[in-house]
């Protein structure tokens, strides 16, 4: 709409095609820098550019929709050669990426899809760990009456990772092996909606549930807290996040699984692709690129990065990683190996 | 009755007047009752304020809705200087959202419109703060839906009003909440009665609205602010046109813009005479600055009006506000803005503790947050609120409706503020307000311009005298361009007053 105000003073054109590696700048837009999460992110990101001589520039939005455009105007004038943007409101960032297109700048959309085919999309594969989840918990319990504990009704990657739940699911559902007999969306993910939602569907079915697929650990901890006030706990749980009471649930034996999703793998990958665009190669070139349908239809180029399932079985990839303490991890354990 | 009659207060502001040195103060005032609005779910929105004089002693009145507790009057017993409010007998009214002053019938004592979660009601005045339900032949349908938002106009040649009602959730929708918001509602006149409600569609979970000449080209038109909270993904804010009735699409030139929109303030601050629009959501709290030929563009982040975060304490978290409001707190002849902020309930994902704002506009148009130094940074989850001179002392003071927090009123204790003036319209019925009417002051080199509206903020309306920053003018000039266009004379006013302008005759 007024893109031409907002960036009526860009007018660079940057042809990257003959740029070399060390002299190129990346520059990351973050939507909320005081989230702790995304520190292990920079350093990633970070890393990956030192190893390919380029300069890392950033700024943060600091959850302005609004700075993040200002913020990316600014950056594009200082001479980048590809964008990282972590976007602090998909339907606003529009602008921006007239921006990027109008200098000529490759972007890359991290973590947060930005519905828009000029943007390169890295991520997790949400369809991916719907599958992880339902497949471990499948391999616990083969028979009997599930219930699905869904994330938030508006957000996106809830529907994704319940439809590689179903995926993984049909068959056993369509042999008669696996009754769904609750299903729930949660409001806000908070985990205290999942647990009133766990009590409602407990009482419906005379405590009758065999397996809860539930969409993260902060739902997971809900469903495990519904559980353990009816006696139930240790029923197969799923999750994802890797958070610190999760895996001590794993741990525990009150949760199944919880897929990981390792940021740095993320933050890596981010860079090594900047680097890529920002160097001349298309979109379609970088290595590992796919396509990926957005939920209004549009294809976006991506790159949707494999989580890693973590089950009691293999408890020591996120210690090795230095992802948790043993002592956050073992708290009351007994009888697991990593906690030995 | 014709003239301009001109009530000199001959209170004059101590001080060099209009310096822009003045720091601005706010001292809370203790209230008879601790009214809060509560409720569950339906009422995590609303909480609005209604503030006019309903008994006729150039004191405006306070309504404040309740939620699922009874709605609150109380009468305004100040002293000019010392702002005071007693209790008032009122209807027993529960599940209210919010309400807005309005002269339906013409008869020059305000009527109240009474926004609820269920049937919405139209209390007639008497002017005497008694309140009784509506004639039947006035034909008011109160419909029955959870009713958050409404606005209202006279349109040319009608002489009963035009209202407009903005319902959210249809909580009646077996697949809702999400992506369930229910269709708005238009009251157009049937002579001296509303005619049947029509449907306004699409709906997008309103929580605001206001008809508003934003244009300047005689055709009020009606924008619409829309909780992306619930209508997901396929919503926008909207703009219509009244007659014929018409939504405006990007092929218009109207862009596709998404907020968790929650109140609307309009007032032109940049001169033109075009009103600007202050928008309410989560995160960025948008201005949008009104560049003529119907063209709204977002205000550059450094204009220091987006307040995304609270500017106290350690919450990071983008920051929920409500009502916003435009008024001159320190009389500098600069427009401040004030945001009510407050999280839904419990909503994770924004701050907690979340300040309300005082933006005070610099010499240079940029805004400063002053909200923690003036008082008023109370981090109750605050919802309507109004600015509005309640003791006569010629500045604006402050009443906030809160969710599980006690309402807030604070009296404005700045030293040394400028000059002021306060304007009230008044003409022949039906429209005895002149909604729809542009007041202009000039001092100095500066013009303001107001326009009387009725609707927008956050389910809170404000009716009485417009209140106008003079600085260091101690006289003004004034006209009014009435509704209908007829543009009055340029009439000499001293500072520090309270001036009616009443019409004659000759309205068409």
């Amino acid at each position: 709409m007024k893109k031409t105000i907002l960036f009526a003073s860009v007018a660079i054109a940057t042809l990257a095609t003959s740029v070399a590696a060390e002299d190129l700048k990346v520059c990351v837009s973050w939507s909320n820098f005081r989230e702790e999460r995304w520190k292990t992110d920079e350093a990633a990101i970070k890393g990956a550019l030192d190893a390919a001589n380029a300069e890392y520039i950033s700024a943060d939005a600091q959850t302005s929709a609004t700075k993040q455009l200002a913020d990316i105007e600014g950056m594009i004038t200082q001479g980048c050669n590809s964008l990282i943007i972590l976007a602090q409101d998909s339907a606003s960032i529009g602008p921006a990426l007239d921006a990027a297109e109008d200098a000529g700048i490759p972007v890359v959309g991290y973590d947060r899809m930005i519905d828009d085919p000029r943007a390169y999309y890295l991520t997790f594969d949400n369809v991916e760990v719907g599958r992880m989840q339902a497949r471990e918990v499948l391999k616990a319990q083969p028979k009997g009456r599930y219930v699905m504990i869904k994330g938030s009704p508006v957000d996106p990657n809830a529907d994704f990772l319940r439809g590689g739940q179903q995926e993984v699911l049909q068959a056993a559902i369509d042999a008669g092996d696996i009754e769904i007999v609750g299903e729930s969306y949660t409001d806000d993910w908070q985990p205290a909606n999942a647990q009133k939602n766990m009590e409602q569907i407990l009482t419906q079915t005379n405590n009758g549930v065999d397996a809860v697929v539930a969409s993260n650990d902060g739902t997971a901890g809900g469903v495990v807290a519904a559980l353990t006030a009816q006696g139930m706990e240790g029923i197969p749980v799923s999750g994802q996040d890797g958070d610190m009471a999760a895996l001590n649930r794993v741990a525990l034996g009150t949760q199944t699984v919880s897929v990981w999703k390792d940021s740095r793998a993320l933050g890596k990958a981010a860079g090594e692709i900047a680097v890529a665009l920002a160097s001349g190669t298309a979109m379609a070139d970088v290595e590992g690129a796919g396509t990926f349908t957005s939920p209004s239809g549009k294809t976006l180029t991506a790159t949707l990065l494999a989580p890693q399932p973590i089950t009691k079985d293999n408890l020591n990839l996120v210690l090795e990683a230095g992802w948790i303490s043993k002592e956050a991890l073992c708290a009351g354990v007994s009888g697991v190996a990593v906690c030995e | 009755m014709s003239r301009l009659l001109a009530v000199l207060l001959t209170f004059h502001m101590l001080g060099t007047g209009g310096s822009a040195r003045a720091d601005v103060a706010f001292a809370p005032v203790s209230l008879p009752v601790a009214h809060e609005y509560s409720g569950g779910w339906t009422h995590f929105v609303g909480g609005g304020v209604a503030v006019f004089d309903c008994d006729g002693d150039a004191r405006p009145d306070l309504f404040a809705a309740g939620g699922s507790a009874p709605a609150l009057l109380l009468r305004n017993t100040s002293d000019e200087g010392a702002v005071s409010f007693e209790t008032a007998a009122f209807p027993e009214i529960v599940e209210t959202t919010g309400a807005y002053p309005f002269d339906v019938d013409g008869d020059d004592l305000l009527d109240l419109v009474v926004l609820r979660a269920g049937e919405n009601l139209l209390l007639r005045g008497d002017g005497t703060c008694q309140f009784t339900p509506a004639p039947a032949a006035w034909n008011f349908d109160g419909g029955t839906e959870w009713t958050t938002a409404f606005s209202a106009t006279f349109e040319a040649g009608q002489d009963w009003p035009t209202f407009v009602f903005g319902n959210y959730v249809d909580e009646t929708d077996p697949d809702g909440p999400f992506e369930a918001c229910d269709v708005n509602h238009l009251m157009r006149p049937a002579g001296r009665a509303f005619g049947p409600r029509q449907p306004l569609e699409p709906g997008f979970c309103a929580l605001s609205m206001l008809i508003s000449d934003w244009k300047r080209d005689g055709r009020p038109e009606l924008r619409i602010s829309n909780d992306r909270q619930y209508y997901v993904s396929n919503g926008r804010e909207q703009m219509f046109a009244l007659d014929p009735l018409r939504e405006y699409t990007e092929a218009d030139g109207w862009p596709t813009m998404k907020l968790w929109g929650m109140g609307i303030a309009s007032r032109d601050i940049t001169g033109d005479g075009l009103p600007e629009v202050a928008l309410t959501s989560m995160g960025d709290q948008p201005l949008m600055l009104n560049r003529g030929q119907g063209v709204m563009e977002p205000a550059p982040y450094d204009m220091g009006t987006y307040a995304t975060t609270p500017y106290m304490g350690d919450d990071g978290r983008p920051s929920t506000g409500w009502q916003a409001q435009w008024g001159d707190v320190d009389n500098d002849g600069r427009d401040d803005l004030f945001i009510a902020k407050g999280n839904v309930d419990q909503m994770p994902s924004n701050a907690m503790a979340d300040p309300n704002n005082l933006l005070m506009q610099q010499t240079d148009g940029r805004f400063v947050e002053r909200g923690d130094t003036a008082g008023v940074g109370s981090v109750a989850r605050a919802r309507g609120a109004a600015l509005v001179d309640f003791d006569g002392d010629g500045l604006l003071d402050l009443v906030v409706n809160n969710r599980r927090a006690p309402l807030e009123v604070w009296q404005n204790v700045t030293e040394g503020a400028g000059h002021w003036l306060a304007v009230d319209l008044r003409q022949p019925g039906p429209n005895t307000r002149a909604i729809g009417a542009f007041i202009e002051v000039r001092s100095g080199d500066r013009l303001q311009t107001r326009e009387i509206t009725s609707g927008g903020g956050h389910a809170s309306g404000t009716l009485g005298p417009e209140h106008f920053g003079l600085g260091a003018a101690e006289q003004a000039e004034l006209r009014v361009i009435w509704p209908d266009g007829q543009t009055g004379d340029w009439q000499r006013v001293a500072a520090d007053a309270s001036v009616r302008i009443t019409r004659t005759g000759g309205e068409p």
